[in-house]
């Protein structure tokens, strides 16, 4: 009997020590399958060997751009992450799995908490929220990514800010190790301007006839739809080449681009018409898929069990079983109101909900199970000490 | 050129194995080390078991296979459902096919355990992959530290 347990013991002993064994070019080569940072975190805080093993991601650093026009105020890069925050399985109750949250990685160990869709922080944490969010107790998805330009020093007043870049979408390519990337973004004549390693200014890129609305970076190239939705892809060489993936549909008011289940969408917005002004309220929306052999947009009746964001200054897609209590097929957008006040003009960003099944919407707060999921932060989120490392 | 030569592999438990040229070519490995017409005199494989080197056989005949037939259409798809069951095995196998595919560097069947690990990993809590790979959680008090740094984020 002795003997027996001594051998099963063994047994064990062996095959645990394999995996945490694996010679580290092997994890290396695990470790770039997997795109995120909180991914690589998760493999260094698994053992002493695998800590070893993966590098620990650099901080992108900040660096000048400075717009093309010769103006001197210069702008930084601030990268935000959109995160699906879930308990591990077996601590999941049957409702309210999921929080979503937007991190600011900028400054090291600090996670400004901002709302997903939208650029604003949270106005005001519950009481008893913690201190330190322990990444490690979460189940953690990157949903996708948002840039943002911010002055790196004083905000200029009066004229200076007419460059106003820092109220366009910006979009970045990423590279596995973090350090080159071009970034894209919409300059406010509404044109695109690219940044590439080794730039110190935008580079204004003079061919889209209309507007730009919406950019993004998937499958490892940049895109750009314009306001009719004709749609091209924008190389990195030095000039930036564009190539046209599909032709307008017109039909709506804005177009965006969002990525969802690999594939790349479009979404039209119709705002209300006959609201002038700086009012825009989406009336309804329509899908697009790319049927890249045709050059075309082709409408979509259904996004199955898919939910698309549509935020500020991202775009981002998750599967509805991961959102406990929300049905896939639905939208969530944001409208921004301006009102006056004074001599200034303000915005405010409220959330909404579009269901493309029945074409039903409304804002956020008609549908607690929906808006659950991203505030007020879940009780299990701060709860201590279920599963430390 | 003829491309039909039988190779002879022989596993660490000495079983052996007689494999087309091109199937055994798959691995650049075997490539460098028999060489284009040399006569085979057998080539021995220490660190591969037979269990899994007839895995990896069984591999390289799909995708040789698959190869010839590229004109038809699907071939893509039914190749990937193929290489999905391939690797559905236990945590044990899809270790020493990795490490076998590392060692007779054939880069479809790295790519692929690879990849199939990293789906095991994604999403997962530290703890849950753990348990799921069987590893025992042992940190130093310096590494601990290290870690609480990183994962720990200040919420304001």
């Amino acid at each position: 009997m002795h003997v027996q347990t001594q051998s099963r013991k063994l047994q064990l002993n062996s095959s645990m020590a394999r995996w945490s064994q694996l010679p580290p070019d092997l994890l290396l080569l695990i470790a770039q399958r997997l795109n995120t940072h909180f991914d690589l975190l998760c493999l260094r805080s698994v053992c002493s060997s695998w800590h070893a093993c993966v590098p620990s991601r650099l901080r992108p650093s900040r660096f000048q751009i400075l717009p093309p026009d010769g103006t001197s105020c210069s702008l930084y890069l601030s990268k935000r992450s959109i995160l699906c925050l879930r308990l591990p399985e077996s601590h999941c109750k049957p409702t309210n799995c999921s929080w979503l949250i937007k991190v600011e990685e900028d400054a090291p160990g600090m996670a400004h908490l901002v709302n997903p869709l939208s650029t604003s922080q949270f106005k005001q944490l519950p009481p008893n929220f913690p201190k330190t969010i322990d990444f490690s107790r979460f189940r953690v998805s990157e949903l996708g990514q948002e840039y943002v330009l911010q002055y790196m020093d004083r905000r200029p007043s009066g004229e200076a800010d007419e460059w106003s870049l820092r109220k366009e979408k910006v979009t970045c390519s990423r590279t596995s190790n973090g350090e080159d990337f071009a970034m894209l973004t919409i300059h406010k004549s509404g044109k695109l301007a690219m940044f590439r390693p080794g730039d110190t200014r935008l580079t204004i890129i003079h061919d889209m006839p209309s507007r730009c609305d919406d950019l993004i970076y998937f499958n490892g190239e940049f895109y750009a739809v314009d306001n009719t939705g004709r749609t091209v892809t924008v190389s990195t060489g030095s000039p930036p080449v564009l190539s046209l993936i599909a032709d307008s549909v017109f039909g709506g008011d804005k177009k965006s681009l969002v990525e969802s289940n690999g594939e790349l969408l479009m979404v039209d917005t119709y705002f209300c018409p006959g609201i002038r002004g700086l009012m825009k309220i989406a009336a309804r929306f329509k899908v697009f898929k790319l049927d890249q052999t045709g050059h075309t947009w082709v409408e979509v009746e259904s996004l199955g069990d898919q939910i698309l964001f549509l935020g500020e200054k991202s775009t981002f897609s998750a599967v509805a079983s991961e959102f406990s209590g929300c049905e896939g097929n639905c939208i969530y957008y944001t409208h921004t109101f301006f009102f006056r006040n004074g001599d200034r003009y303000h915005a405010n960003t409220t959330i909404g909900i579009f269901n493309l099944e029945n074409g039903s919407m409304g804002p956020l707060s008609s549908f607690p199970d929906y808006s659950k999921v991203i505030w007020p932060p879940p009780a299990w989120a701060y709860t201590d000490n279920i599963g430390s490392i | 050129m003829s491309s039909s030569r039988i190779i002879t592999l022989t596993s660490s438990d000495k079983v052996d194995f007689y494999v087309n040229e091109a199937v055994a070519f798959q691995s650049q490995t075997i490539k460098d080390v028999i060489g284009d017409g040399c006569e085979d005199k057998g080539t021995l494989l220490p660190n591969v078991t037979s269990e899994i080197l007839s895995k990896v056989i069984e591999y390289c005949n799909m995708h040789v296979e698959a190869g010839k037939l590229e004109e038809r259409s699907g071939v893509d798809e039914e190749l990937k459902a193929w290489d999905a069951e391939f690797v559905k095995v236990d945590l044990d196998t899809l270790f020493d096919l990795i490490q076998a595919a590392n060692y007779l560097n054939i880069k479809g069947l790295l790519d692929l355990t690879c990849l199939t690990v990293a789906d095991l990993i994604r999403g997962k809590t530290p703890d849950e992959i753990r348990k799921t790979f069987n590893i025992e959680y042992q940190f130093t008090p310096e590494e601990e530290e290290e870690l609480r740094r990183e994962n720990q984020w200040a919420s304001e």
